[in-house]
């Protein structure tokens, strides 16, 4: 269940079967990404493969000495590019493989045009998906749903990721889903179908109780995008943006040459492993302890090397010493420029009302505060959106609802009309109306004692409060207890012990904070393996995409959240994004 | 050492299946594997390949139908070919010509063409009709294309040559053909201009045209094999050389470092050059590949020149990150000091391993005494007291750090402890091969402690049953005395071994289970050699826990084994006929102390002690390496490529000098000290001189490293080290000249 290693196995046996010999790598625009989360530059260049192109591209040059390694989708598009190529070959022999299920005509077609038999393999391997941590996975799809439903392309490439993930983690499941959300269902018809259709792929050994697939709607949950994170990778994504696991530094002022654009990855980056799941107060901490451990490792002037044991020992250092300074330079960088951002963008109050919002009940408090906030100059346009949509999604049904003062507030505060309009997308996405369960006021006795009790210790850290609404889904569902009139089974079997493999996935998209959850749960919760996927993972990418989906009408495509910054603000004032995260 | 990498070889134990290693035992094997591999998923190799599914067959099957319409398309072309250009066209009448093309292919009747096929222009007078040689069709002039006849003879040729490869090498088909253009080309240039009769060429359609063309464009393929690509394969041995080569210098340099003496000092520094200058001519390869057709007119596509310099960033990665991982050799002297110190360590563990032996003896000498020693094992005694001596010279007491604190009842438990603080200070030493070996034999210790009160028991109510044999049948007036005496020390315990051993009679013949012999053997010799003590002062469980037992146990040995020494003898003069099982295991264990301490590999440790102080090709390496890094040195060496400016990737940028040949044959002149480094090398040197030059060498390789990463902070650190470093040199010569 680590789906980071699944999607590098495939890759990496692609390599390994074409045998020695300079490679070149065709790929299209999303197996790009693919390949990219789970491989470095070097890493790859180490195994021959020299040269990356696109299949689209026009301007490849005859190349005969190069084998060539594809790895596509199995679109239309990509069939018929492949055709081309095939027809007037410009490497010397081709392997194909195709990321999923390609029908036989197509296998056909590509035959037909293989006339000089440059072909010498064509295979299905399933790696049809981002694997970003190896417990979380996205499918970049940006703006999934039309309304309520789905747009029928996004459709199939969801049910085709899944089958994907399915395959390639061998899992053949059976599928519970959210009753409330009609996508849900929808999309656990389509993997269903796809189960059935290709029984003979997912044949697999049987395990002693079967995998669990549930599939769950944003919309049951729209606080958990709209709120500041404070974990490493959380914030990074937040507040800078990560795509695949790239970071563009480039605004940060002052910035040197070579850290315009970092690259983050747990693979290969120790520090950033072991920190990416802490919170921001503990990554100072962990940067001020490397400082350390670098300058004491650090050759300085003053410190002369007097004899040749200080010679030695400091030659025989001189290596992770200099991989010492890249991580030290890299991850102090971006920490400093997270803790700017905060400081600038008042980020810290902002999120302790942000979590008050979310986790406390006190009507009147909550208004002063979001009133208050509203009128600092600090806060950004697109923060103070945020707080007045957590303020309409949590006392939407309030007596005392003052939701027309704050747009008021936020109309004087020169709030674009665009983000005020985002306040009641988000309304009609996540409101009451849609919730299939109740997001703010604990039903159970046991929460409810739970959350007194936090009130009267005093919480221990404001800013995390919070917990996602999928931590108490995923609760319940370890412990058997997920009922099932909200989260029923496709097909007449149920499970009947407590599952051990779970595969989420969150039709709208994941976050960061959820991923968080989950990497605890699969380390608190011994014999319980869990994966999370959503449709994405909220980024700046998928904020922008969203902000098109929603200027081109009334269709929320994504949680509106992260429709969150159109770049309209200039400078670091772009990670508004919203969760990004 | 060696053995363990031949490839034919067979392992077995418990190894690691994912990285091979042997854990010795199943619980070693679970937690390394816990530990080590509980990353990769939960699934041995095997089991998790991936969910794949082959089209491979579909596709072949549907290519293979359209492959042989396709195949025979071309072959009857090439044969219509080969047909029209068999004859010599230039000596026959056009009419004739005409009359053998149209035996070849039936042309289409002109009136069934009213239209070019191709382009749809009447035929009319002016626009008159062409036919196609090869497949008999009509276009007009401007559709019609031409095949030369050396084309015409290349497919031809090729394809004979494919579809009859028996031939013999003498290519009888490629002879004719070429006698034949000889006389073509000579002849033609007058007739060609007289009319159409098209005696160097062939009229065909564009589609024959295209189909042949596509051929030829297939076989030049085939035979031709462009300049990257043979840099490249030459590139890639050189890399597989250093794969092969690069971790035999490092187990090499490794177990050098340790001062032990498996390896020449010689050989791994021959071997480091030799690893040296694959590195270098891979550099210079891949830099050739960078290089390559950049000067041509026509540039190379962009794609060719991002090939090239893939290739030599991969190959710079290749060169940064193995030549870092290189590490030095101990110069003479270290070698020596750490040769002295690995013996010291050698010393010791033969001495805990001598003192098993001697306890466990010193065990057997009393009982014999007890028994009034009946066994003729009086040369396995000889044999023992070799060590003895040695003993007395090298105390090891001081050499085990915590020796006097030291609490444990156990000699077992002590050696584990004395173990544990030897893997401790070899830890802080940084000899990680020693820690290893000591590792393994804690780990032995332990497992050996675990069987101990089995092994114990089973011992002693073995012992126990043929002291009481023995004791009958033998009794011997003579000893009488001197057996009331001993047996009044050793009463007590072997009352006690007697409750004992009734308990244990059963297990007995485990201790003949073969495998396990030569560990039993160790671990009885030991476990009875602490018997007596308990028997001096009351009986005792068999391990017990007196605090003051074991330096009495060590301080024993020596003079129990001279006072034996008399005893063995008369025991040799009673020649009692021996019942006394233990002969056996005795005359074994001074075999098993062999195998388990390397005393065998001493001997060697003279010789090449000697050959090092004649030995040179060192110091010559390290001149070489001088020079060799020097370009490092010289930041403003001359813009080495003209890719500076273009690459955006500052690991791209090519480091040495320009001269594209060797990196390192320029710069000698740009280092000042270079002289003294060089006149250095003779004769006499101080100690240190070895270990400077072979910093300073490290060091230019950082810098290198450093500049290309482009951290120009760390290369002034850097270079200042290095030339205080080289000042330090000069100054040494200057004191040693």
């Amino acid at each position: 269940m680590n789906v980071v290693f699944a999607v590098k196995q495939y890759i990496s046996k692609m390599i390994e079967d074409s045998g020695p010999g300079m490679k070149v790598l065709l790929m299209d625009k999303e197996t790009t990404g693919i390949v990219s989360m789970v491989y470095t530059q070097s890493e790859i260049l180490q195994k021959e493969v020299y040269l990356f192109e696109r299949i689209d591209s026009q301007n490849r040059e005859i190349m005969k000495h190069l084998k060539a390694i594809c790895f596509l989708r199995p679109t239309k598009e990509n069939v018929n590019y492949l055709i081309q190529e095939l027809r007037r070959p410009k490497y010397s022999i081709y392997f194909i493989y195709f990321s999923n299920v390609i029908s036989k005509s197509d296998v056909k077609s590509l035959a037909e045009a293989d006339e000089q038999e440059v072909v010498a393999e064509v295979q299905e391997f399933y790696g049809d998906y981002i694997a970003v941590n190896p417990h979380l996975f996205s499918l970049n799809i940006l703006g999934c749903c039309q309304g309520r439903n789905w747009d029928p392309v996004q459709l199939s490439r969801a049910t085709q990721g899944l089958t994907a993930l399915l395959l390639s983690l061998k899992k053949c499941p059976m599928i519970r889903y959210q009753l409330s959300s009609e996508a849900a269902k929808r999309l656990a018809e389509c993997v269903k179908q796809v189960i059935t259709k290709e029984y003979e792929l997912f044949e697999f050994r049987r395990t002693e109780v079967p995998p669990l697939l549930l599939i769950l709607d944003r919309c049951d949950d729209a606080i958990t995008p709209l709120l500041n994170q404070w974990t490493y990778q959380a914030m990074v994504h937040e507040l800078l943006g990560i795509n695949n696991n790239r970071i563009d530094l480039s605004r940060v002022p002052g910035i040197s040459k070579d850290l315009r654009e970092v690259v983050l990855s747990a693979e290969n980056d120790e520090f950033y492993a072991n920190n990416m799941y802490l919170n921001f107060a503990e990554i100072g901490s962990n940067i001020k302890n490397l400082m350390e451990d670098f300058q004491k490792k650090k050759p300085k002037e003053q410190q002369k090397l007097e004899s040749i044991a200080d010679m030695k020992a400091f030659v025989e250092n001189y290596p992770q010493f200099k991989k010492m300074s890249g991580t030290v330079s890299k991850h102090v960088t971006v920490v400093g420029e997270l803790s700017r951002l905060v400081s600038e963008r008042n980020l810290l109050e902002v999120s302790e009302v942000e979590q008050e919002l979310a986790c406390q009940n006190d009507h009147s408090s909550a208004l002063q505060n979001v009133k208050r906030l509203l009128q600092s100059p600090k806060v950004t346009e697109f923060d103070a959106a945020r707080l007045v949509m957590l303020y309409a999604l949590h006392y939407e049904r309030h007596s005392s609802n003052s939701l027309p003062g704050l747009m008021m507030d936020l109309r004087n505060k020169g709030v674009s009309e665009k983000y005020r309009k985002l306040v009641s997308t988000v309304v009609e996405y996540g409101g009451k109306r849609v919730r299939g369960s109740d997001l703010f006021s604990p039903k159970d006795a046991v929460a409810i004692t739970k959350q007194f009790l936090k009130g009267l210790k005093g919480v221990e850290n404001v800013y995390t409060q919070h917990q996602p609404f999928l931590h108490e889904t995923l609760d319940h569902l370890i412990k058997g207890k997920l009922k099932e009139n909200l989260y029923p089974y496709l097909g007449p079997s149920t499970l009947r012990d407590r599952p051990q493999d779970i595969i989420v996935f969150i039709i709208g998209g994941a976050t960061y904070e959820e991923a968080l959850t989950v990497y605890n749960l699969n380390r608190t919760t011994p014999g319980v393996r869990i994966v999370l996927g959503g449709t994405t993972v909220h980024n700046t990418k998928s904020q922008e995409c969203g902000v098109l989906g929603f200027s081109g009408g009334a269709v929320v495509k994504n949680p509106p959240a992260n429709a969150g910054d159109t770049g309209s603000s200039p400078g670091p004032g772009r990670s508004h994004m919203l969760r990004n995260s | 050492m060696a053995s363990l990498d031949d490839p034919g070889e067979v392992r077995e134990g418990f190894l690691c299946p994912l990285c091979l290693k042997d854990l010795q035992s199943f619980y070693h094997l679970q937690s390394h594997y816990e530990e080590e591999h509980s990353g990769e998923d939960g699934d041995v190799k095997g089991q998790i390949k991936s969910a794949v599914r082959s089209h491979l067959s579909d596709f072949k099957k549907h290519r293979a139908a359209r492959i042989d319409h396709y195949v025979v398309e071309v072959n009857k072309l090439i044969i219509r070919l080969e047909k029209l250009t068999a004859f010599d066209r230039t000596n026959t009448e056009s009419a004739k010509i005409r009359a053998i093309e149209k035996s070849v292919v039936p042309w289409v009747n002109d009136q069934d063409v009213p239209f070019c096929p191709d382009c749809g222009n009447k035929f009319s007078i002016r626009n008159r009709r062409h036919h196609c040689r090869l497949c008999g069709s009509i276009m007009c002039k401007k559709c019609m294309e031409l095949i030369s006849l050396p084309l015409a003879n290349k497919l031809t040729s090729a394809s004979k040559d494919s579809l009859s490869p028996h031939t013999s090498p003498s290519q009888s088909p490629n002879s004719v053909h070429g006698s034949r253009r000889a006389s073509i080309s000579s002849v033609s240039s007058v007739s060609s201009v007289l009319d159409e009769k098209d005696d160097d060429r062939i009229r065909c359609c564009t589609h024959c045209k295209d189909t042949l063309l596509k051929r030829e464009q297939q076989i030049d393929e085939k035979e031709h094999t462009p300049d990257i690509v043979k840099l490249y394969e030459k590139l890639r041995l050189c890399m597989e050389k250093v794969d092969q080569k690069a971790p035999e210098y490092i187990r090499m340099a490794a177990s050098l470092n340790a001062g032990e003496t498996t390896y020449s000092l010689e050989h791994a520094s021959d071997l480091r050059v030799e690893v040296q200058k694959v590195y270098e001519l891979i550099d210079a390869l891949s830099k050739k590949i960078l290089t390559l057709d950049l000067k041509q007119d026509p540039p190379p596509h962009p794609n060719t020149l991002r090939l090239q310099r893939m290739i030599r960033y991969s190959a710079t990665l290749f060169v940064q990150e193995k030549l870092l991982g290189l590490m030095s050799l101990p110069t003479k002297e270290q070698f020596e000091e750490l040769k002295e110190k690995r013996k010291q360590e050698v010393e010791r563990k033969k001495i805990l391993e001598r003192r098993a032996t001697l306890e466990s003896q010193q065990r057997l000498e009393e009982r014999r005494s007890d028994l009034v020693s009946h066994a003729t094992n009086g040369e396995v005694v000889s044999l023992r007291g070799g060590p003895a001596p040695l003993r007395k010279a090298e105390g090891w007491l001081p050499l085990s750090g915590g020796q006097g604190q030291i609490e444990d009842s156990d000699p077992l438990l002590q050696q584990i402890h004395n173990i544990t603080s030897f893997i401790r200070q070899a830890k802080a030493a940084g000899r990680m091969d020693e820690v290893r070996t000591l590792q393994e034999n804690l780990r032995q210790l332990q497992d050996e402690y675990d069987q101990q009160q089995t092994e114990k028991a089973i011992e002693l109510s073995r012992r126990q049953a043929e002291e009481e044999d023995l004791q009958r049948e033998q009794l011997q007036m003579l000893r009488e005395r001197e057996r009331e005496r001993e047996r009044e020390q050793f009463q007590a315990a072997s009352l006690h071994m007697r409750t004992r051993s009734l308990d244990f009679r059963e297990i007995r013949p485990f201790q003949l289970e073969p495998g396990r012999e030569p560990r039993n053997h160790l671990a009885h010799a030991l476990d009875l050699g602490c018997s007596p003590a308990p028997s001096s002062a009351a009986p005792k469980t068999p391990s017990p826990s007196l605090a003051l037992e074991p330096i009495r146990v060590w301080s024993g040995p020596p003079a129990l084994g001279q006072e034996f020494f008399p005893q063995s003898t008369t025991s040799q003069h009673n020649e009692v006929p021996s019942l006394n099982p233990f002969d056996e295991e005795d005359l074994s264990s001074p075999a098993a102390e062999g195998t388990a301490s390397p005393p065998a590999a001493e001997p060697s440790l003279g010789p090449p002690a000697c050959v090092l102080k004649e030995y040179n090709p060192f110091e010559e390496e390290e001149e070489e390496e001088a020079v060799a890094g020097n370009p490092f040195t010289s930041p403003d060496s001359p813009a080495p490529s003209p890719f500076d400016e273009e690459d955006g990737h500052p690991h791209q940028r090519p480091s040495g000098p320009p001269v594209p040949g060797n990196p390192f044959e320029e710069a000698p002149c740009t280092n000042p000290f270079e002289v003294d480094s060089e006149s250095g090398q003779e004769g006499e040197e101080p100690i240190e001189e070895e270990l400077l030059l072979q910093q300073i060498d490290n060091i230019k390789a950082y810098i290198f490293d450093a500049k290309q990463c482009g951290r120009l902070d760390e290369v002034e650190v850097l270079t200042e080290n290095l030339r205080e470093l080289k000042h330090t040199l000069a100054k040494q010569k200057g004191g040693a000249d």
